[in-house]
């Protein structure tokens, strides 16, 4: 019994092992290398009926904690495209399907899937563009069952660093229809009636700059 | 002309109509403050429910700044309303207490009798408006604190801070030209009828027709560029993500040049009709 268990152990790490893209678990390695870090974020809002002028947040992220956004204004930050450190790709079991390698703005990225194999994970299927030389990934496309799909755009300043200094989120967005002007004891508000299903994709651009990084 | 001045305002700082009028003003403010103290938060959440799956938010608009732009919304319907009742009444009251035919026994020239009274409806509804902003800005700020603005003017427009109150503050200057339109109107109105609930009809109709041709398409491009329903909501523009300053001032300009017509108007008719 005891030698079917360790059996079981060693097939199952085996299997996982030969399953999952050698070049993504480097880079999952050099991302958890990155234990705390602080930046400052410059963001414009790029949505067809929304209108906000630039921002400025600071963003501080810990190993095994929520990222902390601050700001003096009112900011919008978007929920997905800060998980630097993949963790949420990472969270629950997952196999990994080699796509080949196609050319970006002069670089080689290798592309892979990753498919959840259990339905646990809130991914649905994702596309990463990796860059094998600088170990990074260039760009993701992820389709999630509850928040639907966004591509993320990762930009570094230079060859040797680890975090992004622009990303670039794209994502899906409703379309909506209030008129503040009523706030009356009268108004009500028909959600239904007010929320046109009208899809429209939107952007937000990510300017991150001086990272404070602890390895 | 001084003296005329002098009496008229006596005239207002005697009657108790101006005091429930700025009593009426401050009705409706603490309505909108109370309302948005208790609501406020449900309704941006609603505003805000779908960008809410896509976004964190920090910060909070539930703030000073979009407590003064939904004030600023009464200058619609409620403010102009009352704005009217009172001012008509400038005239109105002299007909019926039948102090305009003493007045006319003086050694006055009519023309300046009314211009008197004209002026005078004008710095009313300057002290109202003043008085408006300051209650507003006094009472909001100090509740609710200086924040972003989200105003939703066919796109869902944010303003910093500081931005905001430019624009608000700007916007109840605008604001207060359309008012003074909407009491010069209904006063030359008064000067026609007489009669003070007829009057008060007649320009709350003024009122309701002008918002309501707002929003019709004349066709004809100047019609509906400088047509004065086209151009009560002015101030409203104050709030577009991109300023147009040149229309702004080129409205507010013409707004004025309509004022001057209906008191000329007024001011003839007063001349040219009996007293008794």
């Amino acid at each position: 019994m005891r030698t079917l268990f360790i059996f079981l152990v060693f097939a199952t790490q085996f299997a996982r092992a030969q399953q999952i893209d050698p070049d993504l678990l480097r880079i999952k390695k050099r991302m958890d290398s990155v234990k705390q870090f602080t930046a400052s974020l410059i963001l414009d809002l790029d949505v067809p009926f929304i209108q906000m002028p630039t921002k400025t947040a600071n963003i501080s992220y810990a190993t095994g904690k929520k990222m902390m956004f601050t700001s003096k204004d009112f900011v919008m930050l978007p929920k997905r495209g800060l998980d630097f450190s993949l963790s949420e790709i990472f969270k629950y079991p997952f196999i990994t399907v080699d796509r080949g390698i196609e050319k970006r703005n002069g670089r080689s990225l290798k592309v892979i899937n990753i498919i959840p194999t259990t339905n646990q994970s809130d991914l649905a299927l994702a596309t990463l563009y990796m860059d094998t030389k600088a170990v990074r990934i260039v760009q993701s496309e992820i389709n999630t069952r509850k928040e639907g799909s966004y591509t993320l755009l990762m930009n570094y300043a230079l060859l040797k660093d680890i975090l992004p200094s622009y990303v670039e989120a794209t994502f899906a967005i409703e379309k909506l229809k209030i008129p503040l002007n009523f706030m009356g004891k009268g108004t009500t508000i028909d959600r239904r009636k007010m929320r046109s299903m009208e899809t429209k994709t939107g952007k937000i651009k990510m300017q991150i700059r001086n990272y404070n990084i602890k390895y | 002309m001084r003296l005329l001045l002098s009496a008229e305002l006596l005239k207002l700082v005697k009657q108790s109509k101006t005091y429930y009028a700025l009593g009426s003003i401050m009705v409706i403010e603490t309505l909108i403050l109370i309302t948005a103290y208790f609501q406020g938060s449900t309704i941006l959440d609603l505003l805000l429910d779908n960008l809410k799956q896509s976004f964190y938010f920090e910060g909070t608009l539930l703030n000073g700044n979009l407590i003064m732009y939904i004030v600023l919304n009464s200058l619609w319907f409620n403010v102009p309303l009352i704005l009217m009742i009172v001012t008509s009444g400038i005239v109105t009251d002299e007909y019926k207490d039948g102090t305009m035919q003493t007045l006319m026994l003086q050694a006055v020239d009519k023309w300046k009798v009314i211009t008197a009274k004209y002026i005078v409806a004008v710095l009313f509804t300057l002290l109202v408006i003043g008085f408006m902003m300051l209650t507003t800005f006094i009472l909001s700020y100090s509740i609710f604190g200086s924040g972003d603005l989200v105003v939703y003017i066919n796109t869902l427009n944010f303003f910093e801070a500081d931005d905001a109150f430019h624009r608000i503050c700007w916007a109840f200057a605008s604001g207060a030209l359309t008012m003074i339109f909407y009491c010069v109107a209904s006063m030359t109105l008064a000067i026609f009828i007489r009669e003070a609930a007829k009057t008060w009809i007649a320009a709350a109709l003024f009122l309701i027709i002008t918002t309501l041709l707002l929003k019709v398409d004349f066709v004809v491009p100047v019609i509906n560029t400088y047509f004065f329903p086209k151009l009560i909501d002015t101030w409203q523009q104050l709030f577009y993500y991109r300023l147009d300053w040149n229309q702004i001032f080129i409205n507010n300009a013409i707004l004025i040049l309509y004022t001057l017509l209906f008191a000329a108007a007024g001011t003839y008719v007063f001349h040219k009709k009996d007293i008794g």
